[in-house]
């Protein structure tokens, strides 16, 4: 939260480290640094668009409107379009109940809220198949009547939800954290009620940490591939989400057809990087830069 | 609305904050409640607005037990210690938020919403500023819209935490004067919590002094300065030297020299300790001794700087002292440091406790 805001004040320090680095180590840290980045991201990234504009745009066009590439489109957004909300829901609650009150068992709650974090995506799918699976009990109970999860899209939904859950509830602790209770309470106090508060007082002081989560978990919920992979069965049109379309695609050696639907995660990606840029300036002068802004106004004036 | 505080007792975990505290505040009084931070203080306001729930005890509002009513149904107005001012509005939708969100039966129009908002801001001079953010405003200005949004909502009592803590001493003079002639002008019930004594003694009809969950003691201005209840109120207001005494055989001695006691303020018994409390201005120094009315010290160090002198001693009894003289008499006095002199007080008040 803090570092986008510390950066401008280290750039404007820059005679600080030149009289002790040599140039060698600077030019060299530097050229490593952007090398890197050269080789690892902006090499990759332009290739995607490269092979996927191979065989020129009608290609290109036609491998992400062909039948099977739309049912996967529309399975990754509806896949979304249930979990964001569920996890912002949820993210509120628990960074509510973490931020304002005191309980028996808080700390055992931050840490399973990191659980999915620590688990590899692929054994959080097969937890579901252990536990959903129509030869587990639960799930053959449920198959009996007629409710399929796994191989189906609740287990999409499931899966993604559990490794996405994390996203939004750090990101709002902290910030509920920071702001305290003040608010709420003075509003309390002037007569309003617990959903006024909320939503008057609350999600206002929030919502651009709101909104920074539901980025951040929209882009993962979208480009989950393990956990997604063990529980959706691959069936094609059916319960294929865009990153295993991709999969199947390029084993299917559909070269030009894998990197057209890559190149559309890879634009949510740069979208969503655009999104957090501009959102993290919005979300860090949270509470505790408030006296510090009054100050720089009271100066200004 | 009066209201009445009866044997109120809280604990945070292990930490006792308040101790069987009782109070009464009358219709339209205005008491501070004076103390050192950890004393209880914020948490008795706490209580009595219901932002607490005590452990034990009562709180009553014109004689009713308040105890099955809510923050919200008690009717008071809470100024919090750093406004606690909705940050995402601007001024003038935070003085119209307690108005906003009344029931729909009993909320105003916009057209009144917009009159008896700008009435408010004009009573704390600040109807020029509604458009702006709380963060574009001084530390005066956010505390006088902090009131004037409590004061909307018409509370039957009025509730500051530190109205003035987190402001520079001049706007602090300006605003507590500005305060008293409000409340003299609403003439509201009203408490405030305050660790600055001068604030408490020139604002407040009653003062509560308040140490480690306790009150000390309830009076005016005047009985709480000088008629202390005892040693710790005495040396909470204002600066005070201790002499530390020693009681032998019903008599009382500071170093070797008798002190005379009045039995108004308890019985010299051996195992009792004893306390002679007077004001460094209070605390003369003279040359030569004038029997059981003065003791021996001598002079540690002179700091001249100031409308007084002030010269530290260290008395018989071991306690380190300070006199203020003027600097007339000092000059008279010729002192030296190291130098033998007698301490008279003007005026000394004796306090003898259980140890």
């Amino acid at each position: 939260m803090e570092a986008p805001r510390m950066l401008p004040a280290a750039a404007s320090r820059p005679g600080r480290s030149t009289p002790q680095d040599p140039p060698l180590a600077r030019y060299g840290l530097t050229a490593i640094a952007l090398g890197f980045i050269a080789l690892f991201i902006f090499v990759p990234v332009a290739s995607v668009f490269a092979e996927a504009l191979r065989k020129g745009v009608g290609a290109y066009f036609a491998a992400i409107s062909d039948s099977e590439a739309r049912a996967a489109i529309r399975l990754t957004l509806m896949t979304a379009g249930i979990v964001v909300p569920l996890n912002v829901t949820f993210g509120v609650a628990a960074a509510w109940a973490i931020a304002r009150f005191e309980f028996a068992g808080k700390r055992t709650l931050m840490t399973l809220i990191d659980l999915p974090f620590s688990v590899s995506p692929v054994i959080s799918g097969m937890i579901f198949v252990l536990l959903l699976g129509v030869h587990a009990p639960i799930g053959g109970w449920l198959y009996r009547h007629g409710i399929k999860i796994i191989f189906a899209q609740p287990g999409i939904v499931l899966a993604t939800i559990f490794v996405t859950f994390p996203l939004a509830a750090r990101e709002l602790i902290p910030i509920m954290q920071a702001s305290g209770m003040d608010e709420e309470e003075a509003a309390i106090v002037l007569g309003a009620g617990g959903w006024q508060t909320f939503l008057r007082v609350t999600v206002p002081n929030i919502k651009w940490g709101l909104l920074y989560a539901m980025v951040l978990c929209n882009a993962r919920a979208m480009g989950e591939f393990g956990a997604v992979s063990v529980v959706s069965g691959h069936i094609r049109g059916l319960t294929n989400t865009m990153p295993l379309y991709v999969e199947i695609l390029y084993n299917d050696y559909q070269f030009v057809a894998a990197f057209a639907v890559s190149s559309l995660l890879t634009l949510l990606a740069i979208a969503t990087l655009i999104a957090k840029t501009a959102l993290a300036r919005h979300v860090a002068p949270a509470a505790p830069a408030r006296e510090n802004n009054a100050a720089g106004s009271r100066l200004a004036a | 609305m009066s209201i009445e505080l009866r044997n109120i007792g809280k604990a945070f975990g292990n930490f006792v904050a308040l101790d069987d505290v009782s109070l009464t505040v009358a219709t339209g009084e205005l008491v501070a409640l004076l103390g050192l931070s950890g004393s209880g203080k914020t948490t008795l306001l706490r209580i009595i607005a219901g932002l607490e729930t005590p452990d034990h005890g009562e709180v009553l509002f014109d004689g009713k037990s308040a105890a099955e009513h809510g923050v919200r149904e008690r009717k008071v107005g809470f100024v919090f210690q750093h406004y606690a001012l909705f940050r995402h509005m601007t001024v003038f939708e935070n003085v119209a938020f307690g108005l906003r969100v009344k029931p729909r039966a009993e909320r105003p129009g916009e057209e009144e919403i917009a009159c008896r908002v700008h009435e408010l801001l004009k009573l704390v001079q600040l109807d020029f500023i509604a458009d702006r953010f709380p963060s574009q405003l001084s530390g005066g200005q956010r505390q006088r819209v902090a009131l004037a949004r409590t004061l909307a909502v018409e509370p039957k009592v009025l509730l500051l935490d530190e109205p003035f803590g987190s402001l520079d001493a001049k706007v602090r003079a300006e605003l507590r004067r500005w305060l008293r002639r409000l409340h003299d002008e609403i003439g509201i019930t009203s408490v405030f919590v305050t660790h600055d004594q001068e604030e408490a003694l020139e604002l407040a009809d009653r003062v509560a002094v308040m140490n480690a969950g306790k009150i000390e003691q309830i009076g005016t201005a005047e009985e709480v300065y000088h008629r202390p209840a005892n040693a710790f109120v005495h040396g909470f207001l204002g600066n005070v030297n201790l002499f530390h005494l020693r009681i032998d055989n019903g008599k009382v001695f500071l170093g070797d020299t008798a002190v005379e006691v009045d039995t108004a303020h308890g019985h010299a018994t051996d195992g009792r300790k004893a306390v002679l409390a007077v004001r460094p201005h209070l605390l003369e120094i003279i040359t030569e001794s004038t029997g059981a009315k003065s003791f021996p010290a001598i002079v540690k160090s002179i700091n001249p700087a100031g409308p007084q002198v002030k010269v530290e001693l260290i008395a018989q009894s071991g306690d380190l002292v300070q006199s203020d003289v003027g600097h007339e008499r000092f000059k008279s006095l010729h002192l030296q440091i190291g130098a033998r002199v007698y301490l008279r007080p003007r005026e000394q008040k004796l306090f003898i406790y259980q140890i």
